[in-house]
């Protein structure tokens, strides 16, 4: 191993994630905090911590320059991004290795290419993967949008070309919208994605959610870790993942993975990474978007293959090349994960808070928590609410669901509302037991939520 | 008759949607709070004309924060 020492650009539960196979490799790590966080629980498992400005992010988690100074003065020579901040900014990646140190992610150029959707629907199209019907390049005016409904019928989204983390997307039904809805969005995505560039898609009826976690070297080696199915989401942000997916039969398996090859082979992708694939009712795939980075839900995966994927992103970061194969991949059992959130479990309306109490349930069979949480501890509001999450694995989907059920059950946080209620409250749903859902199903179950 | 239309809810200002000299009414939005990455809007309680502006862009506000001074009608 290359790095010696690691630079976690993020703050809670992944810092803590991470940290763990810094000590199982022998790297030290370096967590950052800003004002919010100066007493937060991620820091103690830190083998150096450095402060780096004040609670607004702006100033702090996403502040390139603070943090490539703090690489700097901790002498750190690897830098891990995390999920969300800077994860997939290709400034922030050109910064780190301009300073010396090494990228833990794929190259600044891919991060460039494969932020705007539109780049990564026309690879998709060279390649022959299917994308989602409507536009391969953003759109001029409001009379294109109007053009494409005649043409192939409400309801539509219009989709920022920049756009992230659940922000930018708008469903359109009539006419009468177009104008106002793409205004919006538009000036949107000019203050928070510094483009207001935007793209039609078809909206299609009733689809599940369905991811491929991949990793590759730079020497173009690719293997496939497995399918999510992430369809339970609230404000186009994932609730609970699982794998495999109910649904998805071994043929579709080949059939997404060998999509999942061509696409990142184009786009020269290295490093860990996730092709977001949406399945109509009809079994048709589509290929959405790419996640270049360590997705929230990896433990999932980690958890089925046995596969340490932080520890895979490392390697490949050090230039070393995958060490295992396609065939040595064993996917074994199931997998079933659900993220408790500080919002309240109906509205899902944020709840930040002090934890007054806590238990958390380590003590049960392949149950896996991953958290930074610890009495008394502040739960800011400055940034995003997932609090922790709760992964249980089983020979079978029951199994597994009910070993979730349990640890959920057992799981206490008292200060705050969590949406502890609603993943049990799902987890033991008919529809979700016999795995008829779609993305549509939170919304159906809790009514419409913002 | 002055009142302050304070912070519902803990975060970041987002955008004040208002300026001083603007009639607004009961229930209509002044403000945005970003709590959690959550867009929460801070609604009037007061018909009124809006007086001062107490907070800009990115200020973090505990709840009960005054933002807005309205003179109320």
């Amino acid at each position: 191993m290359i790095i010696k020492k690691l630079l976690i650009a993020n703050r809670g539960e992944i810092v803590s994630r991470i940290i763990r196979t810094c000590r199982d490799l022998g790297i030290g790590s370096v967590a950052v905090y800003s004002e919010a966080d100066r007493n937060s629980a991620f820091l103690k498992q830190a083998d150096e911590t450095y402060f780096i400005g004040p609670a607004n992010p702006i100033k702090s988690y996403l502040n390139i320059d603070v943090l490539i100074e703090a690489g700097k003065k901790s002498g750190a020579d690897a830098v891990h991004p995390g999920y969300g901040f800077l994860s997939e900014n290709a400034s922030f990646a050109e910064a780190v290795t301009s300073a010396g140190m090494t990228w833990v992610g794929p190259s600044a150029k891919v991060l460039k290419a494969v932020e705007s959707k539109c780049y990564c629907r026309n690879i998709a199209e060279k390649v022959g993967v299917p994308v989602n019907p409507g536009t391969l390049d953003p759109v001029k005016g409001f009379d294109e949008i109007a053009e494409f409904a005649r043409k192939h019928g409400y309801p539509i989204f219009l989709k920022l070309d920049r756009g992230g983390g659940g922000k930018g997307i708008e469903m359109i039904e009539d006419d009468h919208r177009i104008k106002e809805v793409f205004e919006r969005i538009s000036r949107i995505g000019h203050i928070a994605f510094n483009s207001s560039d935007c793209y039609i898609e078809k909206m299609l009826s009733r689809p599940r959610h369905i991811e491929v976690q991949f990793i590759g070297d730079r020497d173009g080696h690719y293997v496939c870790l497995g399918e999510r199915e992430c369809s339970i989401q609230r404000r186009h942000q994932k609730i609970i993942e699982e794998s495999p997916s109910p649904v998805v039969t071994e043929g579709e398996r080949q059939m997404i993975f060998d999509y999942t090859l061509r696409l990142a082979s184009a786009m020269g992708y290295h490093g860990a990474g996730t092709m977001e694939f949406l399945r109509s009712e009809h079994g048709v795939y589509y290929f959405m978007e790419v996640n270049a980075r360590l997705q929230v839900e990896h433990p999932v995966t980690e958890l089925i293959t046995g596969i340490d994927i932080v520890k895979n992103q490392l390697l490949i970061a050090s230039g070393a090349q995958l060490a295992f194969t396609q065939e040595q991949v064993q996917r074994r059992g199931h997998v079933i994960e659900a993220r408790v959130y500080a919002e309240d479990p109906l509205s899902f309306h944020p709840s930040p808070g002090i934890i007054r109490a806590l238990r958390i349930p380590l003590d049960l069979d392949h149950i896996r928590i991953d958290h930074a949480l610890a009495e008394n501890e502040t739960v800011p509001p400055f940034y995003d609410p997932l609090l922790a999450k709760t992964v249980a694995w089983g020979w079978t989907r029951p199994e597994a669901v009910n070993r979730l059920c349990l640890a959920l059950q057992r799981f206490n946080i008292e200060g705050l509302k969590t949406t502890i209620p609603t993943n049990f409250f799902i987890l033991k749903s008919r529809d979700f037991a016999e795995g008829h859902f779609n993305t549509g199903f939170v919304k159906e179950m809790f009514g419409d939520i913002r | 008759m002055e009142a302050s239309i304070n912070a519902h809810m803990p975060g970041l200002v987002a955008r004040v949607v208002v300026a001083e000299g603007t009639r607004i009414t009961v229930g209509q939005e002044v403000a945005v709070i970003n709590c959690m990455k959550n867009e929460l809007s801070v609604l009037s309680q007061y018909n009124g004309v809006v007086k001062k502006i107490l907070v800009k862009e990115w200020d973090e506000m505990q709840v009960d924060h005054p933002m807005i001074i309205v003179e109320v009608n």
